[in-house]
């Protein structure tokens, strides 16, 4: 009877195999919801950027977090991103088909990547391997970021065109190799210049290696690594939160911003207001309280443009303008010969591209004295246009922000941390208490666990 | 000389009585009554015969060959010595014979005091059953006995009516409601009996499923009528509120004082605002919702939430009709129940046929039938919960006090659109309750076959196959407009489920000789579980009011899941009693499971127990001692696993463009589990004193469950949010007792019931490496863990940060910081529960008064968390004003950023003095007083987060039920020709006498799971009061 009763316990519901272009599918796509969502993106980092504001329940734009408030980073991040490439490396593996070893390994660096820029030191080296390791410890920051580089290196040597292993289910490049082996390197270049305050020698070696590989960059906004949402009910993560809530407008940081440089990109990355108000476009200020965010009001206060609005908007994980951008601070921080200014101008005006902008409107922008590249202070150049470039990826944008320390913001005096705005992401509670020993010689190597202990790539 | 005895059997009232066990002591043949009493049986003249039927006292009778047809009248038993009771697989042992506790509950007191879900009645009846009722009575009750065993399986008992084990899942769906567990559909007044084994000692022969105990259902079956054998019975309850937040009345909707209304959704002075931080409700002029913008008075509506509520009431009626005769016996009934519930538009229907038959094929051969039609339908269900769409509660716990509700009764305006007090998160909560709603429709047949052939005397093979079959359908409508789901949207949830057990058994009673006598049961078991989920759900619908999953604008979502079970089982029990007073019993069972791997799959348990009636081994005849026992045994039972829980699986969601859809599952699954096993020691006294007014019964037990099957959590780097082990130790130990005491024993009676039990439980151990200290439970702000050293279901959550001498300390504004590490803060389960139930006769009348208590454990109360948050209760009074004790401050140049100052004598000419300070009873990092003002509004807000400061002692003591009972003389209802009148006034949960809880009552349970102790703004519990009469022609 075992034969029998071994049958009967066959799982009807779902595959005990899975094919790896299906799930190439799920899990990109749920890794692209949580890198655009509402936790990780909306509700946190593009708040402390100062890309967003909140009009309501305004607590989180004023630091009020707790240890149960960053817990989807990393549970999504860890127990279905990372999980979810690593069986496609492994399915790939089976298949010999290389290519799905590539594309899952420079997805799962990307992951990787995201985690240590908010959290820090992170489990790396022993996570995703529940066989051997219940409790993995968490790696230093700086063996996260050498540890995916390596990764990184080595999936740019197994995504091969020309092997004729094609894949499937792949939303983001529709399974062209070719341009998984430009993202692969463009986030080479991505962490090369996250750790080029701590490590610049690393840093100009990841280049050269790059350049001794003959290999190249995304080139154009075509090749922009995003995924491209549909309609209901797999819309756009923001349009979803819209069709059911309000609350959430521009900040008054980046409207200022805008105006102030008579940036075109204003009534893209803004929405007029519902009642007609003298400026139009009227941002919220960050960290106001309940009552002065209601006291502007939802009416007067400008919700994010259409664009980011619709359904179908991307989610944007690298973009040719970002490309330009570290090839001109590669540039000038002497990794590489190019030209440092140039590049710069062609990073913005790959930002404008991005929203079809053209014609004269650009070259009038870029020639105005306050957007001039500044080869005296490439960071505060490069630090706020880039910002303004990357509006809508809360994460990178912060991220960059912490490094480049520039455009410089300030906290409103309704925040709770001091005057201090946040510079990482809080562990979720839960690692207390499922991983506690190597939780505390975490902390203790990288500092309290708080919203305000600097990262180690964070060095200014 | 043999001569042949006949006669007839009745008890005391004349009533026949069939089925009656008479043994020749001389020759040891059997027979036994037919179903009007009739007996005939060759014996020696001058022999003995032994007439024993269980609730009655056993009588011997001497052969006269002289004396023709006998009359036997037989007492019934209120003595521990006689009484019979049923046991594992509804064998009938004599009660001093075994070696473990069992109780009884009578099938009359369920119909008198009506529960519409059964598992209510057993609250504080019995020792050791603790039973945590929902919300009203259309929901789930949870009952646990003994305590927790497992740490993440079921840990609720196996129900078994007739002999087939039924199905009592809480199977959940969308829609945010508490639906009722599967028992209540078994209707009350269908009930013979009730008898609870508690735990693995009594329960053993049921195998997998024992390990939390067994609730043994008899349903009543015909006997030898008497008048026309009709029995009518008809009840009607009314349903009130018992408990209801306290709400403050001194302040109005908006947030720091402020308030006016232009569209309820941001556009007037915090008109969005969903919480009562607003004006004073002092007849001040604002406009408000209803007002169109006319200013009109502010002013408190102190009953707004409780006058949303309505009288329920429930109408039960019943008919049966019963006869016996010598072949046969059969009882059919009806019964009907209409409910309407306490919140508007909710209520249920039930309607339930029972059909219990049993012919004599030959006077060898026994075919037994029965079937028991149940349907349950209900057009919408209480909302519950936290769903902004469908919950109740939720809209009044962030609410504007002065909200007049009358106002919101035409919950639409004049252009068809949603009107409502609070447009940014709300719809009307009439509207809420009469457009969104959960429909429920239920049809189920519980019906078995049974065969019993007698193959020699002493010897019978039995037979019986049974299938609990049932189709749930569940009906979620969203209207198009409701707040948060524009167009609204429909969803359809389907179970079926099946479970189906096929019995055959070989029974061998002999008595031996005259000391030994010999009970032998063999036999096995196929079972079989199906269950299958449907779920449909159109997530916006194309045009409003039409509710079918045609009517979609996106595509439908679906899921279905099916899960499929099989086992084998072989079992045997024995009994060997000697003279009478020594008894000793042994089980063994042997199951395989289709949920374990084949190597893991076979696995063995016994269970052996003895009994020792001192008072007859010792032949004491003493007033004062009438009867001791004393018991104990070991048990072991073994338990499978769910279904699919050997190898990880990859989940499907909706296609993305066209690309199918695969993700990880969260789970790592494990394909070496073993079976869980508990083990169980336990050891009892059984006392009657002073000719039968005292009598006592303790029990005391220690239960150790191992190799527990548990998705233990896991760092989610791992890759997985869990991982399936088998590991994890718990123990439970415990006492229970029984005492009953009758002070007037005259022909005014009364009677003293008392049950008190304790449990104990600790975890020992998740998993052997010890990598893992916590399992978690259940979450919702605060957690329901396990952890290592703990009792099983601590509260874990975030607590106040203390100096070493336990002062709270404040962070730079003046609010209380929080801890960073998460702290144990109590446990669910109560330290003790208990009940008292005093009856009192004279004559026909009858007064029962049962009160009970569950005393220690806490209870994470979400309604204070939250009320205390948005400033509705009256807790949130105390300094919100100069009159309320408020302090006086004022901020420097009127810049908050300056902080406050607190007004000592006069404030500098130009600030604002504002009179709603409140200052922290705390210190400060570096140990010094806590001085800083903060506004209450900012106090109160800090709190939410601070689950230790939501965290309330569960205890209470409750009036659960007064019962007046009055059957009407017999003289003077003979000449109507009627058998029996009855007439009973009940009350049920009439009064809270104790709780250390505020605004909420501390025995509500939002579901049958493990995690309880988490309350989330649930639904008022209810009082009912109601009559019950009975009619017997």
């Amino acid at each position: 009877c075992n034969k029998e009763l071994d049958e009967v316990n066959i799982n009807p519901n779902a595959p005990e195999i899975p094919q790896p272009d299906y799930l190439l599918t799920g899990t990109t796509k749920t890794t692209a919801d949580t890198y655009w969502g509402g936790t990780n993106n909306m509700n946190s980092s593009l708040l402390f950027a100062q890309h967003w504001a909140k009009v309501q329940y305004t607590e989180e734009d004023r630091f009020i977090f707790s240890n149960s408030s960053f817990t989807s980073l990393w549970s999504t991040g860890y127990a279905q991103s990372i999980a979810g490439f690593n069986k496609i490396i492994e399915l790939g593996d089976a298949q010999g088909n290389p290519n799905y070893r590539g594309v899952a390994l420079v997805l799962r660096s990307w992951v990787f990547l995201l985690l240590t820029d908010a959290y820090g030191d992170i489990p790396y080296s022993q996570a995703g391997k529940i066989k051997q390791f219940v409790t993995p410890v968490y790696d230093k920051q700086k063996d996260v970021y050498y540890g995916i580089l390596n990764d990184l290196k080595t999936a740019q040597a197994a995504l091969d065109p020309a092997s004729g292993k094609v894949i499937s289910g792949d939303v983001i490049y529709s399974g062209n190799i070719a341009l998984w082996k430009k993202f692969a390197n463009s986030l080479r270049l991505r962490i090369a210049l996250r750790i080029a305050d701590k490590e610049p020698a690393k840093s100009k070696q990841v280049i050269d290696e790059i350049l001794a590989e003959g290999g190249t960059y995304i080139n154009s906004k075509s090749e922009n690594a995003q995924l491209f949402y549909s309609d209901s009910p797999q819309q756009n993560p923001v349009a979803a939160s819209f069709e059911t809530r309000n609350d959430y407008r521009i900040s008054k940081t980046i409207v200022d911003k805008l105006f102030a440089l008579n940036d075109p990109r204003l009534p893209i990355y803004a929405s007029k207001t519902d009642n007609a108000t003298p400026q139009t476009y009227v941002g919220i200020p960050n960290g106001s309280t309940n009552s002065e965010a209601s006291a502007i009001g939802l009416a007067n206060s400008s919700r994010p443009g259409t664009y980011f609005l619709a359904p179908k908007a991307p989610a944007v994980i690298f973009s040719y303008a970002e490309l330009l951008f570290d090839r001109a601070e590669a540039a000038a921080r002497g990794f590489t010969t190019e030209n440092a200014a140039d590049l710069y101008k062609q990073a913005i005006r790959a930002s404008f591209d991005q929203y079809s902008i053209g014609g004269s409107a650009v070259d009038d922008y870029i020639n105005q004295a306050s957007v001039q590249y500044d080869a005296g202070n490439y960071k505060k150049s490069i630090g706020e246009q880039k910002w303004i470039a990357l509006f809508g990826q809360g994460l990178e944008a912060w991220a960059e922000q912490r490094r480049l320390d520039y455009p410089q913001l300030t906290a409103s005096v309704n925040t709770v941390l001091s005057g201090k705005i946040p510079v990482r992401f809080i562990y979720p509670g839960t690692e207390q208490s499922l991983n506690g020993q190597n939780y505390k010689n975490a902390v203790s190597s990288q500092g309290a666990d708080l919203l305000t202990t600097k990262l180690w790539f964070d060095a200014f | 000389q043999n001569v042949t005895v006949t006669g007839t059997v009745k008890s005391a009232d004349g009533e026949t009585l069939p089925g009656v066990s008479i043994f020749i002591k001389e020759t040891r043949q059997t027979t036994i009554s037919d179903g009007k009493g009739v007996f005939s049986i060759s014996a020696p003249d001058q022999g003995t015969l032994v007439f024993s039927y269980i609730g009655f006292k056993t009588q011997e009778i001497q052969i006269n060959k002289n004396a023709g047809p006998i009359s036997v009248i037989l007492q019934s038993s209120d003595n521990a010595l006689d009484e019979v009771v049923v046991t594992a697989l509804g064998i009938s042992r004599q009660k001093k014979s075994l070696g473990y506790a069992v109780q009884e509950l009578k099938g009359q007191d369920l119909a008198e005091a009506k529960e519409s879900n059964l598992v209510n009645a057993l609250a504080g009846k019995i020792a050791g059953v603790r039973v945590t009722n929902s919300q009203g009575s259309m929901g789930s009750s949870r009952v646990v006995i003994r305590g927790e065993t497992s740490i993440a399986g079921n840990n609720q008992p196996l129900f078994v009516v007739d002999g087939i084990p039924v199905d009592n899942s809480q199977l959940n769906s969308a829609g945010a409601r508490d639906y009722a567990n599967a028992i209540s559909d078994i209707n009350p007044e269908d009930i013979e009996s009730i008898s609870v084994l508690k735990g693995p000692n009594a329960a053993a022969l049921y195998g997998s499923r024992a390990a939390a105990g067994v609730i043994l259902i008899k349903t009543k079956t015909g006997k030898s009528k008497k008048g026309l054998g009709i029995d009518i019975n008809s009840n009607a309850v009314l349903e009130t509120l018992l408990t209801l937040p306290v709400y403050q009345n001194a302040f109005g909707q908006g947030s720091e004082g402020k308030f006016s209304y232009v569209d309820g959704a941001g556009k007037g002075i915090n008109d969005g605002v969903d919480e009562s931080w607003g004006p004073k409700l002092d007849g001040r002029l604002i406009p408000q919702f209803f007002s169109k913008g006319v200013a009109v008075p502010f002013i408190a509506h102190p009953d707004n939430v409780r006058d949303f509520f309505q009288t329920g009431y429930s109408l039960n009626n019943g008919v049966s009709v019963a006869d016996a005769g010598e072949k046969y016996d059969y009882r059919i009934s009806y019964n009907n129940l209409k409910q309407v519930g306490i919140v508007p538009n909710s209520g249920q229907g039930k309607n339930s046929f029972v059909l219990n038959t049993s012919l004599k094929i030959t006077p060898k051969l026994t075919l037994t039938a029965n079937a028991n039609y149940s349907k349950l339908n209900s057009d919408n269900l209480p909302g519950t919960g936290g769903s902004r769409s469908t919950s109740t509660m939720l809209q009044f716990t962030w609410f504007g006090r002065q909200v007049d509700i009358n106002q919101l009764k035409n919950y639409l305006d004049e252009n068809g659109k949603t009107f409502n007090w609070n447009n940014s998160y709300y719809s009307n909560p009439y509207w809420v309750a009469y457009e969104n709603t959960v429909s429920q429709n239920r049809s189920r047949i519980i019906g078995s076959l049974a065969l019993n052939y007698k193959i020699i005397d002493g010897l019978d093979f039995n037979f019986r196959s049974g299938t609990d079959y049932y189709n749930d359908r569940r009906k979620v409508r969203i209207a198009y407009g409701t707040n948060g789901t524009p167009f609204g949207s429909y969803t359809e949830s389907a179970f079926t489920v099946s479970e189906n057990n096929t019995d055959a058994t070989l029974n061998f009673n002999k008595q031996l000789n005259d000391d030994f006598s010999l009970e032998l049961l063999g036999g096995g078991n196929i079972r079989r579980q199906y269950i299958e989920q449907n779920d449909q759900s159109a997530p916006k619908l194309a045009i409003a009011g039409l509710y079918t999953l045609k009517n979609s604008r996106d595509p439908l979502i679906s899921s279905n899941n099916l899960s499929r079970l099989k086992s084998y089982s072989i079992y045997a029990s024995g009994q060997i009693g000697f003279r009478n007073y020594l008894f000793a019993n042994i089980t063994a069972r042997n199951d395989w499971s289709s949920t374990l791997p084949a190597q893991n799959r076979s696995y063995f348990y016994p269970s052996f127990n003895g009994s020792f009636v001192a008072t007859e081994a010792f032949d004491i005849k003493s007033e004062t001692l009438n009867y001791l026992k004393i018991r104990g045994g070991w048990s072991k039972v073994g338990k499978d696993a769910d279904p699919y829980r050997l190898i990880n699986t990859y989940a499907f969601s909706a296609p993305f463009n066209a690309n199918p859809q695969l993700t990880t599952s969260n789970i790592d699954l494990n394909p070496n589990l073993k079976p869980e096993t508990t083990t169980s020691t336990e050891l009892g006294v059984e006392a009657v004193f002073f000719n039968k007014r005292l009598r006592f019964d303790l029990s005391a037990y220690n239960t150790n469950s191992y190799n527990q099957i548990l998705a233990a959590d896991v760092s989610q780097s791992t890759g997985f949010s869990s991982k399936l082990l088998n590991a994890g130790k718990i123990n439970n130990k415990g006492i229970e007792a029984q005492l009953g005491i009758t002070p007037i024993k005259k022909q005014f009676t009364w009677d003293i019931d008392f049950n008190f039990a304790a449990n104990r439980s600790r975890v020992i151990e998740l998993d052997a490496e010890k990598l893992l200290t916590n399992y978690i439970v259940a979450t919702n702000s605060a957690q329901v863990i396990a952890t290592v050293g703990q009792p099983y279901g601590s509260l874990f959550g975030t607590a106040f940060l203390r100096d070493g001498n336990g002062n709270i300390i404040v962070n730079a504004t003046g609010a209380p910081a929080t801890n960073p590490t998460k702290q144990v803060l109590g446990k669910y389960t109560p330290d003790w529960i208990g009940g008292v139930y005093n009856t009192f006769t004279y004559k026909g009348i009858s007064l029962g008064v049962l009160v009970d208590a569950s005393i220690g454990g806490s209870i994470y109360n979400g309604t204070y968390a939250t009320g205390t948050y948005t400033g509705v209760l009256a807790s949130t009074l105390p300094g919100r004003a100069a009159e309320y004790g408020g302090i006086s401050y004022y901020y420097p140049d009127n810049k908050k950023e300056n902080g406050t100052v607190r007004v000592n004598g006069t404030a500098p000419t130009g600030v604002t003095v504002y009179d709603d300070g409140i200052v922290f009873d705390g210190v400060t990092a570096d140990g010094k007083r806590n001085e800083k003002i903060l506004p209450a509004q900012q106090y109160y807000k800090t709190f939410r987060n601070i689950d230790e400061a939501n965290i309330f002692d569960a205890s209470y003591v409750k009036l659960r039920e007064v019962k007046l009972s009055y059957n009407l003389p017999a003289k003077w209802i003979r000449p109507l020709s009627l058998q029996g009148v009855s007439v009973s006034l009940v009350g049920r949960n009439l009064w809270i006498i104790h709780r250390n809880t505020v605004d909420i009552d501390p025995e509500v349970a939002f579901n049958t799971g493990n995690g309880q102790g988490l309350e989330s703004l649930s639904n008022p519990s209810t009082r009912s009061y109601g009559i019950n009469l009975n009619v017997k022609f």
